[in-house]
């Protein structure tokens, strides 16, 4: 048995992000895997020597695209927690959703991925486009498409009308009709089935035992979801995490088809439940510096993020850490990639929803 | 740093049902050139709702247990400890044995680094407060 | 194993085949940004008074003021569009308008070799101040 190591990324046609893996093989199964991080390392976390707290927001905002909204979130709701500052109510509903329209959007861009992966392009540009309505959206009510800046200690800075949600929601419902024609094909058709059934199986136990979040971990029945403690407003909402018993590839893509569903459902309760009115403040601005120390969790659409902040009493933190949902599912990648075959190796990374640049910050 | 107490209770974690949320080292700066810097660190776990964390305050030459062989998935964290914050971390799982960031400083959150980086920003807001005046 | 005849996608195939494409062909069709997009930023220095406020609060540092010799600057391609500068100016001189940052528009550099994207500008000089008698 000859054992060869194959370099997999960061370059490589069917990956969509640039993961480092040393693949060891022998004929055309791998038997370990061994990663590197560095690619997109950019130091983000050192720079709370640099950026003061109140600027530290856009950095973290940036560390990723997909991710961003959240990350924004996570950021402004940690140092509330340290300042103790009580956010307006419309402004925390108005962080929810766009947080669940940030949901829909990262797994329509996953499902994209996805069908691009084994080879589908058509369907890839079919979830694109329907991205396209989402990142309007974005565009029409926080200026930016990827990038919203909308978020700052205290609150938000922008403003959405009771008329324009409505329409949002409108919008919503038709994005769903198109979004089931083609939930429709990903679930019957024959070559999707053939790729992804009985790939990549990730037993509950094995969940556990790799401490596995997110989509990764609901596709094998752990429930587990950081939105059921209740905080930022869910315990007003009516849900219930989506899981899957079968915990392989498919499993995952179907959980993640029903995620899209749920957030829409989720945006309507909440614009239901949200209060109305015109000119009710959004932003309560704290006063001095922070000085203590949070541990935050958010659901991110990759599943549980912790952020921990720890200010020092002067205008610069002591230390930002954001712990993303892929770095927490990389061991569980890589227990997966063990002993499957070199083709499956894409399509595995590909469903763990991997997110390099929150990885590597 | 009681190895024996603290992997106890890295242990009843484990025994309980609660999965490895976070290992994080924070460098705190010393206050003067004679104490040593001291690292704090932390790890966190969480359970269904609930959230706990264990802190261990050490120095550069302190040896760290890994908590590997409870929770598998603790050598990211206790690699990414050992290359960026220079922490001496022993029987990590998987040792990847430096190789896993590749970063232009070497050690970047270690107290030399940090304060290198904190000198840097009370210089340069020096010249620019000179600058705006 | 699934039946191979049954074709999910023909529906939206089909509907392909007689509406207009997805795309727009730019540069020739270029879709008008939406009311509130962020963009670039505009300056009103007939009623900027040099406080410096937006510069010590741009977080990307991109914006340069000088009391003494009454000038403003800003690097446009170093803007992240944030749009903190507009909210803390007390006198309503800057303003974000939609104009997207293209390469088309930034990229050449200024006639005394400053950088692409840069923008300054020249206040006219204060009024004297009026000499007050020393005290005492």
């Amino acid at each position: 048995m000859k054992r060869t190591i194959i370099p997999f990324g960061p370059q490589h046609p069917v990956l969509p992000e640039p993961i480092v893996l040393d693949l060891i093989l022998e004929d055309e199964k791998v038997i370990d895997a061994i990663p590197t991080i560095g690619y997109i390392h950019r130091g983000l976390e050192a720079m709370v020597d640099r950026v003061e707290f109140t600027e530290m927001g856009f950095v973290v905002e940036r560390i990723c695209g997909i991710c961003s909204f959240m990350h924004g979130m996570g950021y402004c709701v940690a140092l509330e927690s340290i300042m103790s500052v009580e956010v307006p109510d419309r402004a925390r509903w108005l962080r929810i959703i766009w947080a669940e329209i940030s949901r829909i959007q990262s797994h329509l861009l996953w499902l994209g991925l996805g069908a691009d992966a084994f080879g589908f392009e058509n369907l890839f540009m079919h979830c694109w486009r329907m991205r396209e309505e989402i990142l309007d959206i974005f565009e029409k009510t926080t200026g930016g498409r990827i990038i919203h800046s909308v978020n700052r200690i205290g609150g938000v800075k922008r403003d959405i009308s009771d008329s324009e949600l409505i329409a949002i929601v409108a919008k919503l419902d038709e994005l769903g009709k198109t979004f089931d024609a083609t939930a429709k094909v990903f679930a019957s058709d024959a070559s999707i089935r053939h790729r992804l059934s009985g790939v990549g199986i990730l037993s509950m136990a094995d969940a556990r035992a790799v401490d596995a979040v997110g989509p990764m971990a609901r596709a094998s029945g752990v429930r587990m979801d950081t939105r059921l403690t209740g905080q930022n407003l869910y315990d007003q909402l009516e849900f219930e995490p989506i899981l899957e018993a079968a915990g392989d590839c498919l499993a995952r893509v179907v959980v993640r088809m029903r995620e899209v569903r749920q957030s829409i459902d989720l945006v309507h309760q909440m614009v239901d439940k949200m209060p109305k009115g015109e000119g009710l403040p959004l932003e309560n601005k704290p006063r001095g510096n922070p000085s203590g120390e949070t541990f935050t969790r958010l659901e991110q659409p990759r599943g549980e993020v912790v952020y921990y902040v720890k200010a020092n009493g002067s205008k610069y933190l002591e230390r930002f850490r954001a712990r993303t949902p892929t770095f927490a599912n990389i061991p569980a990648m890589i227990k997966l990639v063990k002993g499957c075959d070199l083709a499956d190796v894409p399509n595995i990374i590909l469903t763990i929803d991997p997110c390099i640049s929150c990885t590597e910050r | 740093m009681d190895k024996e107490a603290f992997l106890a209770r890295v242990g009843e974690y484990h025994k309980g049902g609660w999965r490895l949320a976070l290992i994080n080292a924070t460098t705190v700066p010393s206050p003067d050139e004679t104490t040593a810097g001291v690292f704090e660190l932390s790890w966190a776990f969480a359970k269904d709702l609930e959230f706990e964390t264990i802190r261990e305050n050490i120095v550069l030459a302190d040896e760290v247990p890994s908590v590997s062989d409870f929770f598998g998935a603790a050598f990211l964290y206790e690699n990414e400890m050992r290359e960026l914050f220079g922490i001496n971390v022993t029987g990590i799982g998987l040792d990847l044995q430096g190789q896993l960031y590749k970063t232009s400083i070497k050690i970047p959150f270690s107290h030399a680094a940090v304060k290198a980086r904190l000198e840097a920003r009370g210089a340069a807001t020096a010249a620019a407060s000179g600058k705006k005046a | 194993m699934a039946n191979p005849f049954r074709l999910p996608m023909a529906p939206r195939t089909i509907r392909n085949l007689f509406s207009k494409p997805a795309t727009r062909r730019y540069p020739y069709e270029i879709r008008a940004r939406f009311e509130g997009a962020r963009g670039t930023i505009k300056f009103d220095v007939e009623t900027c008074n040099y406080c410096m406020l937006c510069a010590r609060r741009c977080p990307a540092a991109a914006i340069t003021v000088s009391r003494d010799e009454r000038t403003w600057s800003i690097e446009h391609l170093t803007c992240i569009g944030c749009n903190v500068c507009v909210e803390v100016c007390n006198k309503n001189s800057l303003s974000m308008s939609t104009d997207s940052k293209s390469v088309h528009t930034h990229a050449e550099v200024g006639p005394q070799g400053q950088r692409p994207g840069h923008e300054e500008w020249h206040g006219a000089a204060p009024e004297p101040a009026v000499a007050r008698a020393p005290a005492g």
